[in-house]
Formats: structure tokens, sequence, C-alpha cells
């Protein structure tokens, strides 16, 4: 009877309980420092412990009471649509939308570059089913509050926008920048199919040597040499630098493009400025191809085996 | 009702087609012929079937599958085959002229004096007519080499060139003989080399004896029989030496003219009275027999003591070749040494400094990269002169560093004859040329309308770099042998 009588207050009391249970129940440490060891004696004694005072349901009650007859009603008004945390964040988003309105904005190509949750990345993170017009309308919001001029934007606001963010950040890697060492080389270390190539670039009148020897001797053909040096000849470098290159593996197409990348990267690290050249040229981004891999039942990748009449 | 004629096959009621061949079912379609048709085959008269004899080939043919294996003989007729011979003489021809390429205005002949002035030095500098068929007489002139690109051929005048011309003027000057190898790295322009040296010896009216390829000597791919009365035994080679003998008649003819024997010949099967012009004596060997003796003996006039002749010119491509073991068999069937062969012999005796030339001249050599039999001896013995003449100039770039290489004592393939030979001889080391020579040989080209390119700063460093600092055969085939229009 009693029992149930308690179960029936909690219940009741449920707004109210976590003021009630302000003092916390004591750790289990304390709970165990408690427990005194009586001085030399080995044995433990239960004669120290007093048991806790009885809880007097009934006065708390009655001191506490709100209203006759109390009711558990939710927190938030979104406990009733379909996805209450999504709505919650979002309706937030909205107030501090329309609170922070006045404040200046850096136009979307200054802000911070940012990856958003995706759709996807959203319903996983939160486990509800948003759907994609409302994702979409948030995440207006969401670029809207970013573009505040970040000296002035709230505290409030980034902690609201972090929940948005995708947990890995491209943007933030940062290339490490290559050093140009005590003797003015720079290495730059470049790859293709199978092939890998670490060129040092030095100030110079030209001269190129690939695993010691002349670009002649190391690519038979005039298009591989071409495309050794295709960074320097696209950004006419050719003459202003000397190139001591080290290649192995794959064979010499890949060795040559490797040198390419290789070459490039050492040159951007003498001259910042000509990135978007060798971009242009095609120096800059890695060529990710290999082989592929050969399948059951194919004589290659792809190709089929001969028919067969019989 | 249907269509008079069937409408699948609109060749039926055409005029080509026999009445015979229509089916009897259609009369009608006689009458009216289709103005087209969309097969040809079918439209032929069929004279045969006309005549009543059995019709050719297949019912079915053209429609049947054919699989490769049951093909019927090529059809069509493919023209002459090429006779025997003529497709290598195709591949072999030279050609010295393009009527196509724009003629270079400032492009001067070769003076007898201008290969050895350094003024002329990165100077692009066309051959004179009769030296260019003096030179095509002994076969100075390669396949490989660009000559049919441009209007006449020309030269590019190099650093080295002038080196080498000066050597050969000092040597003639002092009644000396220089004896050079030139070596280098594949197509640094060695066979140039030999032929500039050639261009210089006939402008200064030397007398000229060059082997265009030494492999053709130790090969076995030319006859050869032993000397009688030599020991050890020699062996001649009747037919190469005729040829060379003709070469030797054509290329020199002015000069052998004007140089009369001081001896007769009675070994010879012609009477040759002294004071009888060279040139008739070294057209006295008509057949291959006779063509030894001719040799030696016209060998013997040019280096006859006290006479007052030219100074000579011997020259060789493929120096490897000469330095092994021939691939002739003795009649014990051992391998025959390059240097028991008489006319190599003579060749590498010239050049060991063995044989003086009595009114001075040069031996020059050049070693190919191409192909080359693996000759350690030569390799070893052409380091070792290198080094040596880099310790004795003890330039920056050989500051006390310098070693001169010695034998591996592990390794047993030397050639002690071979060093015997090399033991003296100059070596010069052709390398890239410099940017400047760079530049002429790029502006000749655009002059001649075969490099159609702005010829600047910019484009002569990345030809340069390109060819692997200006090695003069890669710059060719980056600039001008790869169809970039």
């Amino acid at each position: 009877m009693a029992s149930s009588t308690r179960q029936g207050l909690t219940s009741a009391l449920r707004g109210v309980t976590r003021t009630l249970n302000g003092k916390r129940p004591p750790l289990p440490k304390q709970r165990l420092q408690t427990l005194r060891l009586s001085g030399g004696s080995r044995c433990l004694s239960t004669e120290s412990i007093t048991p806790a005072k009885a809880i007097d349901i009934q006065g708390l009650a009655e001191r506490y009471r709100i209203a006759e007859h109390a009711r558990a009603v939710p927190v938030s008004a979104s406990y009733f649509s379909r996805t209450p945390i999504f709505n919650d964040r979002y309706l937030a988003l909205d107030k501090l939308a329309r609170s922070y309105t006045n404040l200046p904005v850096v136009p979307p190509a200054d802000a911070e570059p940012v990856v958003w949750k995706n759709l996807s990345d959203l319903r996983r993170s939160i486990g509800e089913q948003v759907k994609a017009t409302d994702y979409a309308d948030c995440l207006a919001i969401v670029r809207r509050l970013h573009q505040i001029h970040p000296d002035l934007k709230p505290d409030i606001v980034k902690e609201a926008l972090d929940d948005f963010k995708r947990d890995v950040q491209g943007f933030l890697n940062r290339p490490v920048p290559i050093p140009i060492d005590k003797f003015g080389r720079a290495l730059g270390v470049g790859k293709r199919k199978s092939s890998t190539a670490r060129a040092f670039v030095v100030e110079g009148d030209g001269q190129v040597l690939v695993n010691g020897k002349t670009l002649v001797d190391y690519f038979g053909r005039v298009h591989d040499r071409e495309s050794a040096v295709w960074a320097l000849h696209a950004t006419d470098r050719l003459d202003k630098y000397n190139v001591w290159a080290r290649v192995e593996g794959g064979g010499t197409t890949g060795q040559a493009e490797a040198l390419t990348l290789a070459i490039a990267k050492a040159l951007i690290a003498h001259e910042p400025a000509l990135k978007p050249a060798l971009r242009k040229a095609g120096c800059v981004t890695r060529d990710p191809r290999r082989v592929e891999r050969k399948k059951h039942g194919r004589v290659k990748a792809r190709k089929g085996p001969t028919w067969v009449k019989r | 009702m249907s269509a008079p004629s069937c409408l699948r096959c609109l060749v039926r009621p055409s005029a080509g087609v026999t009445v015979s061949s229509l089916p009897r079912s259609s009369p009608l379609a006689v009458a009216r012929a289709a103005p087209f048709s969309t097969t040809t085959a079918n439209l032929r008269p069929k004279k045969e079937v006309q005549t009543g004899g059995a019709p050719k080939g297949h019912v079915r043919s053209g429609k049947m599958l054919q699989l490769g294996k049951f093909k019927k003989g090529k059809a069509g007729d493919r023209g002459r085959t090429p006779a025997p011979g003529e497709r290598k003489a195709y591949r072999k021809r030279i050609t010295l002229s393009n009527d196509n390429a724009i003629p270079v205005p400032w492009l001067t002949d070769l003076g007898p004096a201008d290969l050895a002035n350094p003024a002329n030095t990165a100077r692009i500098m066309a051959l004179p007519t009769e030296v260019q068929d003096q030179l095509r007489a002994s076969e100075a002139f390669k396949p490989t080499q660009c000559w049919g690109m441009f209007r006449k051929p020309a030269v590019l005048v190099r650093k080295e060139t002038i080196d080498m011309a000066n050597r050969m003027q000092n040597a003639a000057d002092k009644r000396h003989t220089l004896r050079l190898v030139v070596s280098g790295d594949k197509l640094t322009g060695k066979s140039l080399m030999v032929l500039q040296a050639m261009a210089h010896a006939h402008l200064n009216n030397w007398v000229v004896i060059h082997i265009p390829e030494v492999q053709e000597l130790t090969t076995a791919c030319t006859e050869y029989a032993p000397i009688p009365n030599t020991d050890p035994v020699q062996y001649m080679q009747p037919v190469y030496v005729l040829k060379l003998l003709q070469a030797i008649r054509r290329a020199n003819e002015g000069v052998l003219s004007k140089i009369l024997t001081v001896s007769a010949h009675p070994e010879l099967s012609q009477s040759m009275p002294p004071n009888t012009p060279l040139l008739a004596l070294a057209g006295a060997a008509k057949e291959p027999d006779a063509a030894w003796p001719v040799f030696q003996a016209l060998w013997s006039e040019l280096t006859a003591q006290g006479a007052n002749r030219p100074p000579i010119l011997l020259s060789a491509d493929g120096l490897a070749h000469m330095m092994k073991v021939s691939d002739y068999r003795s009649p014990a069937f051992d391998l025959i040494h390059s240097h028991d062969l008489a006319l190599v012999r003579l060749f590498a005796d010239a050049l060991g400094g063995g044989l003086r030339l009595p009114s001075g001249g040069a031996v020059i050599a050049a070693t190919t990269r191409s192909n080359a039999p693996r000759t350690p001896s030569m390799e070893l013995a052409l380091a070792q002169r290198e080094a040596e003449a880099n310790k004795g100039l003890g330039g920056p770039s050989s500051s006390g560093a310098v070693e001169v290489p010695q034998r591996d004592p592990f390794f047993r393939g030397y050639d002690d004859r071979v060093e015997a030979v090399l033991r003296s001889v100059q070596v010069l080391r052709v390398r890239g040329v410099d940017k400047l020579e760079a530049r002429a040989l790029m502006e000749y080209w655009a002059a001649s309308g075969m490099l159609r390119a702005t010829v600047d700063e910019k484009a002569v460093t990345e030809k340069w770099a390109l060819s692997g600092g200006g090695v003069p055969g890669e710059m060719e085939r980056a600039a001008l042998l790869t169809a970039r229009i």
C-alpha cells in the first residue's frame, strides 16, 4: 500500500524530482569510507552504520504540491511531432536567426569554409527521419547564421551551428608546406600508377638527372621526356631550375608522369604563385587510377573468354 | 489486290534482269521496269545464264558465313612485288637534298680553312658540291642522318670540330700523324665528326681512305683468303678491298691523278711503269683476285719515302668491331683475331703508331654506341687515355680527383693486342652542343622551313633540355622527327 502511494507520488512529482534530489546520493567510495574499520580488528561491524531517515513522502507532497490533479506533460511541444529533436533545433535556429538578423554578414565566399551534414548524415546523427524539404529549409538558416561576421558572431550561434557540422572537416586539412633546405633544394614527391618519384628541384639552367642518367638516357620516348619535365615546360621554367630525381616502380610512362607531379610540387615550393598555372597544366592532382583487378570468369579485368562453339 | 511486283524485292521487275531469270508467275512484271535498284550486283547481265552454261560459284554466294579458316585466296591484285634487294636499297638510299625545303640565303660553302677557324664556331656551313660527291663516294653519309630534309647538305661547326681540324692541320704541317679516337654518347655526332674530318681533308687535297662500317670487315660477311707467305697468317678480303679501291678512286680522283708512281710494281699483272698516275694504279684492279696486291701497291706508293705525297686521312666508323676477335675462322677452325685481317691490321697499325705516314696525316676512328660489341679492353683504354689527358690539363673539372682506371684483376676478357694499339691515341669526347650551337642549329632548321616555331631563348632551352643537354641527334628527334604541326 505504502509502496503504491510512493510510486504514484513520484510520478506525480516528476517535474520537481530534480529539485528534490538536489543533494546527490553519496558515491560508493564515500559509502565505503563510512564503513569504518575498527582499529586493529579484522572483522567488519555494522554497528557504526546508522540507517537513513525515512523520507516523509506525505509531507513532501504537501510542501511541493503544484496542482490538484497533476499529469505528465512533455517538456517540448515537439513531443507530438514525428521528428521532435530536429524540430527543436530547427525552432531554436529560427529563433536565433530572427534575433540576430541585424548583425553584419560577410559574403558567402569569405565565410570560413565548412562542410555541413548532408541529409543522410543528419538523419543518422539525430536518429529521426527528417524530411528533405525541412532539411533544406533548416540548412538555409544555418548558412545564413554562418554568414554573420566572425568577430560579432555570438557564442550561442556557434554552438547551435556545431550540431550541423560534419564530424570530419576536410577544409581543416592543411598540406604541410615543402621547405627549401639550406642548399636551395625543394623535395617533391609524386606518384602515378605504381611509380614513385622524388625530385629535388634547385635553381639552375635546365639540367635534369633521373636516377643518375640524363633525361635522354633514361627515357627513350620523346613523349616521356616531355611529360617528365612538363611542369617546368608549362610554366616556362625549364631554363631556371635543375632537377635531380629518383624514380622507382612501374613502367616508363608511369615513372615519367610521377616525375611530372614530383617536379610540380617542388616547383610550387619555390614559387607558390605558379599553382594555378600548374593546375591548369594538369600537374597538381594525382591521377588515382590503378590497374583494374582481374575478375574470375574473365581473361583480364573485362575481356571475355573466346567464344567456343562447343 | 496484291502489287504486281514483290515489294520485298525491288530487283525483280528491272530491265537489266533477263526474262529467263524471272519467275513465270509474274508476266506483268516484265513490262514494268523499276527506275532504280538498291542492289547493283544482281543487275549485272548474266551471260552464262543466257548461253545455258552452268552458273559459276555457289548458289548462295555472298550470303554464306565465311570463316577465316575457309577463306579463298586473297582477292585483288596487289601490284608488282618488289624485286630482291629493292626494299633494302630503298631503306639504305641516301637523299642529300630536298627541293621542297626553303634555300637558306645566308648559308655559305665550306672553304679549305673554314673548319679550323675558331671564328666559325656555332655556324652552319654547306658542303661544296664536289665534296658532297667525294663524301658520297666513300659512303660518309648514312641513311639515319637527316640530310634529306634540307635543300643542301650542311654541317654545324662545333668547338670539337675546330679542335679536331686544328689538330689535323698541325699534324699535316709537321708531317706527323694525328691518331684520334672520337667517342661519346649515343647520337652526339661522332660520325658527323668523322665526316667533317673527311670534308676538311678533301678541301685541303688530302688522300682520304674511309671504312664506312668496320663491321662489314669483321662479321664474316665478306669473302676472305689467307695471304701466302705471311707468318702469322694474315687474311685478305678481296671483294671488300676491290670495293674500297673503287671508292678511293672516285673520292680522290683529283688528287690521285696528280700523283705519279715512283716505282714499277712487278707483282701486278698489269705493267705499271714509273710516273703513272696513281689513279691508273687504283683502277688497275678489275677483279677481286687482283684487288689486294693493287691496294698494297697503292698504299706503298702513297707512303713512299722521299716522294712529295699529300697527307693521308685514314678514317673508320665503328671502332669496336675492329677491336675484337672477328667472326672469321682459320682452316683449323679457330677464330681469327681482327688484327690478323690485313686491311684491319693496316688501320690498327696506323692507329697504334706502328705505321708512320711519311707526309703526315691523320688516323681517325669513331666509336658507335648503338651497334657495338662489348670490348672491355677498348673501353678501358679509352677511359685511361681520357683520364690521362684530363690529368695533364689539370682543369677545374679535373682537380686532383682524376683516377686513371686500371684493369679489373678478376676479369679475364681483356685483349693485349687491343690495348697495345690504343696505348697512345688521343681521345676526343663528343658531348651535347651548347646553347649557342643549339640555337644555330634550330635557326637553320627554321630557315629551311623544317621547324615551324619561333626560335627564341625559350624554344632553344626547351629543346636543349629535352635532348639531355643538347645531344644533337635527340634535338633532331624532338624538333624535326616528331610530326607535330
